[in-house]
């Protein structure tokens, strides 16, 4: 079934080495549409990663360093991206050898192209 | 801020998920309203209050959802103004525990749905035996109610696992 955030997340699964995205709620953790390969949880990645999101926006806000642009998580077996826009969050989960530049940029215009 | 427990084999498990999700309240009970477990609560009769209509509400939830969907809701959410309460069953070999929690904006539904699930296994993997127990409304119902608040707030003693003198769960 396609809903109005199909298309947004398939740009981005798109990118080589990219193995899942999700779009969630930002304040309730909650995923409003995820495309991942079996076996990773999208609902447990969601919702630590969208409050992950938020701390860091939080974090940054206190800082007085005005709202996060992009955020990147580095883990030993791949990558955990995020950008974030009127209470949503995009996560992406890559691999390592993902090419971060390209993902960062189709996140941020699918971010543009949501509804 | 420690979990107070009236049965040990809670306390790990009860412990860990409100560390995890950061939630402000968390009550474990038995569907008949007797407390296993509580974090947040300073006072007794607040616990027994909260117990009471949680029992309530998980019993009214579930036959409405056996009216609507044919089985009982799972898990019931309700957002208020600045906290949320959570309210979900998890099956045990001791019967079925009822989790009561409230959070605000320091956690989230879908994190306090995630630690649910981590708790929801634990209580399965930890629970004893289940040991005979007679009507959920018997004769000592209220001393066990008591009995449980007791050891909470630190008035009396935890029994031991699988004692004979530990709070029953309902037939």
């Amino acid at each position: 079934m396609s809903t109005p955030y199909t298309d947004v997340l398939s740009a981005v699964t798109r990118q080589r080495g990219v193995l899942g995205c999700i779009l969630v709620s930002e304040a309730d953790g909650i995923i409003v549409e995820a495309n991942v390969q079996v076996g990773i949880e999208a609902g447990v990645a969601g919702a630590l990663v969208a409050s992950l999101y938020r701390r860091a926006r939080l974090g940054t806000d206190a800082a007085g360093l005005a709202t996060v642009g992009f955020l990147q998580l580095e883990a030993e077996q791949g990558h955990v991206c995020a950008v974030g826009r009127d209470g949503l969050v995009l996560a992406t989960l890559a691999e390592p050898k993902a090419h971060i530049g390209l993902i960062r940029s189709a996140m941020l215009h699918a971010m543009e192209a949501l509804p | 801020m420690r979990a107070r427990v009236a049965e040990a084999w809670v306390e790990a498990p009860l412990q860990r998920f409100v560390d995890d999700a950061r939630v402000q309240f968390a009550l474990l009970l038995h569907p008949s309203g007797q407390v296993l477990g509580q974090f947040g609560f300073t006072r007794a009769v607040d616990v027994m209050a909260a117990c009471a209509l949680g029992a309530a509400i998980h019993a009214s939830a579930g036959e409405l959802g056996k009216e609507l969907d044919g089985h009982p809701f799972r898990e019931l959410y309700h957002a208020g103004r600045d906290r949320q309460v959570f309210i979900a069953e998890a099956p045990t070999a001791r019967g079925a525990l009822v989790l009561l929690t409230a959070f605000d904006a320091e956690s989230s539904l879908g994190l306090v749905q995630v630690y649910f699930r981590e708790l929801r296994d634990a209580l399965r993997d930890a629970a004893p035996p289940p040991v005979e127990s007679g009507p959920a409304l018997d004769v000592n119902f209220e001393q066990d109610l008591n009995r449980s608040l007791a050891v909470l707030f630190g008035r009396a003693q935890s029994p031991a696992p699988g004692d004979a003198g530990a709070p029953r769960p309902p037939a």
